[in-house]
């Protein structure tokens, strides 16, 4: 305790008597945490909104008319067995009157049901996959069934599904991609600011390990010291996303009141984001200085 | 130079023979426990960092056969060459020989900013030649060193320049408060441990080294010629300090070329020249007298 109260004093002696190199260190992490942490808000929302067109994807198995009560059973008994092992999270049977409902509903003009000869819609089971991605894997156990339509078959949204997988799968590899390098160069700076620190006294250390300072007792000021300047960085940070939030993001979400905001997509709360973000300016300059020191305060 | 006068008026022409000086530091030593003269230093010696160098009757330093040699393309400098000494715990012995001779080599060796390139360093007991690197630390903050260039820290005071060879031992921030303006007081700084190194005469700069060096009270002292950047004045307040250090018990290897110091002190006196030891000599002039 009374350690960490030394070791932080001189910490602070430090950044007092280099304060060029420790400005520098905390603009550079102030900059790399407000990207960040304008960026995490916004791959988390739109991460949010693929997710919810995900939930939406379902896959339908279209039943022919002539199929016998027993060929339907040993279809349903057949996505019980994919629901048991996980592949199918739930589903529900549509039978043809039901479906002539649905689409009289979606219909415009109603009447032009009327005019049909008899009820033309097939009955059918929606299966909600577990997870988007393995609509194919269902498409694939169930197509043979005897109770199939031939040419309707068992389908997904297809060519859209498909898309959209791939657009999701595009924004998290990206976005974790730039979050890892936006880190990366943050902690790189710090370590680089905090080798001008140990280079502009490495007279001092030198002393230092005369008069017996053992490694840790030299190195420990200056970790403190790489912390110091990402805690601070990372706090300005949040102050500046905190008034881009008051006085930007919130007029704006207010004023556009329409299908993006109305969604139900959300997004990571602001005191948990102030949290991650302080942590990792934190973080960055524990890593940024204990790289330093490792490769240029060898005792 | 008042100022350059020790407290109690000690002058280095006290010079005592050697008999008598041994009974006068038994004495001061033991005066050093129990209180008396020097009752202010009792709460010095406390023994969190000279633990290191292990007590007892043999000497203090011991050289065998050490030889060392800087490598090079040129096949290398040898620095010191089959040099074999014993130091005894509480000595004073000058290092002495023409520039390049080896002294800063030797005196490297024993808190093993050097390693010898064969031979034996034992110091305090302890065997340079197999301590290994992470207990070196703990083997310098036993050994009190002072250098020709003062090595102060420069963005501190002289007082946290002396604090902080007690806050590397972990030793209390009162006890600090206690023993820092003690021993400015005792270099005769005791006004000025608010001033920084660059505020300071070359003299007053290594009166603080002076104090840092001994502030934990170590058992050994050395000194690569502290006095080289100091007018003739000056150094003899320097040789002083060093002198009553010793004189409690503490055991002085100083390197030097100043011939009128070493004169003065009539010290045992151990000669360099090209890496060899050519004289070893008790009560002795700097130069073999005619
Ligand atoms: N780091 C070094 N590298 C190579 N040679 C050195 C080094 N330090 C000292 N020497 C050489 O070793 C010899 C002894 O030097 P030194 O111990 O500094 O002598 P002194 O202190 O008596 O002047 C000299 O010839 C010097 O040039
Ligand atoms: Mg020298």
């Amino acid at each position: 305790m009374r350690k960490a109260r030394f070791f932080i004093a001189e910490a602070l002696r430090s950044i007092r008597a280099n304060m060029a190199v420790a400005i520098a260190a905390t603009t550079t992490v102030a900059i790399a945490v407000f990207v960040l942490g304008a960026f995490i808000p916004s791959f988390l929302f739109v991460q949010s909104a693929v997710d919810q067109q995900k939930d939406r994807i379902d896959v339908r198995a279209y039943i022919s008319d002539p199929a016998t009560v027993d060929q339907v059973a040993e279809l349903e008994a057949g996505i019980v067995a994919l629901q048991s092992d996980g592949t199918v999270e739930s589903f529900d049977f549509v039978d043809k009157q039901e479906a002539l409902e649905i689409m009289r509903e979606r219909l415009q003009d109603p009447t032009i049901l009327e005019e049909l000869p008899g009820n033309p819609f097939p009955r059918s089971y929606i299966i909600k996959p577990a997870q988007a991605e393995r609509s194919g894997d269902i498409i694939a156990a169930l197509r043979d069934f005897p109770a199939i339509d031939p040419s309707a078959g068992v389908v997904d949204g297809g060519e859209t599904t498909s898309r959209l997988l791939d657009v999701a799968r595009f924004i998290q590899w990206t976005g974790l991609g730039l979050i890892v390098i936006l880190l990366i160069a943050s902690l790189l700076l710090i370590a680089n600011t905090i080798r001008l620190s140990v280079f502009a006294r490495r007279r001092e250390v030198e002393i230092m390990r005369l008069v017996g300072g053992t490694n840790w007792f030299i190195r420990w000021p200056f970790v403190i010291e790489g912390i110091v300047c990402g805690l601070i960085g990372a706090a300005l940070a949040v102050g500046l996303l905190w008034a881009v939030k008051i006085g930007v993001v919130d007029n704006w979400i207010v004023e556009n009141d329409d299908s993006l905001t109305r969604d139900t997509a959300t997004t990571i709360g602001f005191s948990a984001l102030a949290g991650i973000l302080i942590a990792s300016g934190a973080i960055v300059g524990a890593l940024g200085s204990g790289i330093t020191i490792r490769r240029f305060l060898k005792v | 130079m008042s100022s350059d006068q020790t407290p109690n008026g000690q002058t280095p022409e006290d010079a005592l023979s050697e008999a008598e000086e041994r009974a006068q530091r038994r004495m001061l030593r033991r005066r050093g426990r129990t209180g008396g003269e020097s009752s202010g230093r009792r709460g010095l010696r406390r023994d969190k960092s000279a633990s290191f160098l292990r007590d007892g009757d043999g000497p203090m330093v011991v050289m065998e056969d050490v030889k060392k040699v800087y490598e090079g393309k040129d096949g290398g400098t040898t620095a010191l060459d089959d040099v074999s000494l014993e130091v005894d715990s509480g000595e004073f012995v000058f290092l002495v020989g023409q520039s390049g001779s080896g002294k800063s080599t030797f005196i490297r060796l024993l808190t093993k900013e050097l390693d010898s390139s064969s031979g034996r360093v034992v110091v305090g007991g302890r065997d340079l030649t197999r301590l290994r690197r992470g207990r070196i630390p703990y083997l310098r903050r036993s050994i009190g060193t002072i250098f020709q260039d003062y090595k102060l820290l420069p963005g501190r005071t002289a007082y946290e320049n002396v604090a902080y060879a007690l806050e590397i031992i972990g030793e209390s921030p009162r006890n600090i408060k206690r023993m820092v303006p003690e021993v400015l007081t005792l270099v005769g700084l005791g006004e000025k441990g608010e001033r920084y190194p660059n505020e300071l005469s070359g003299g007053e700069q290594q009166r603080v080294s002076v104090a840092r060096s001994f502030v934990n009270q170590p058992r050994l002292l050395i000194a690569d010629e502290p006095t080289g950047n100091l007018d003739p004045d000056t150094s003899i307040g320097i040789m002083q300090l060093l002198y009553r250090i010793n004189r409690t018990g503490t055991t002085v290897i100083m390197a030097t070329h100043d011939r009128d110091l070493v004169d003065k002190m009539q010290m045992r006196v151990v000669e360099l020249e090209d890496g060899k030891i050519i004289r070893d000599q008790r009560q002795a002039r700097y130069a073999l007298a005619d």
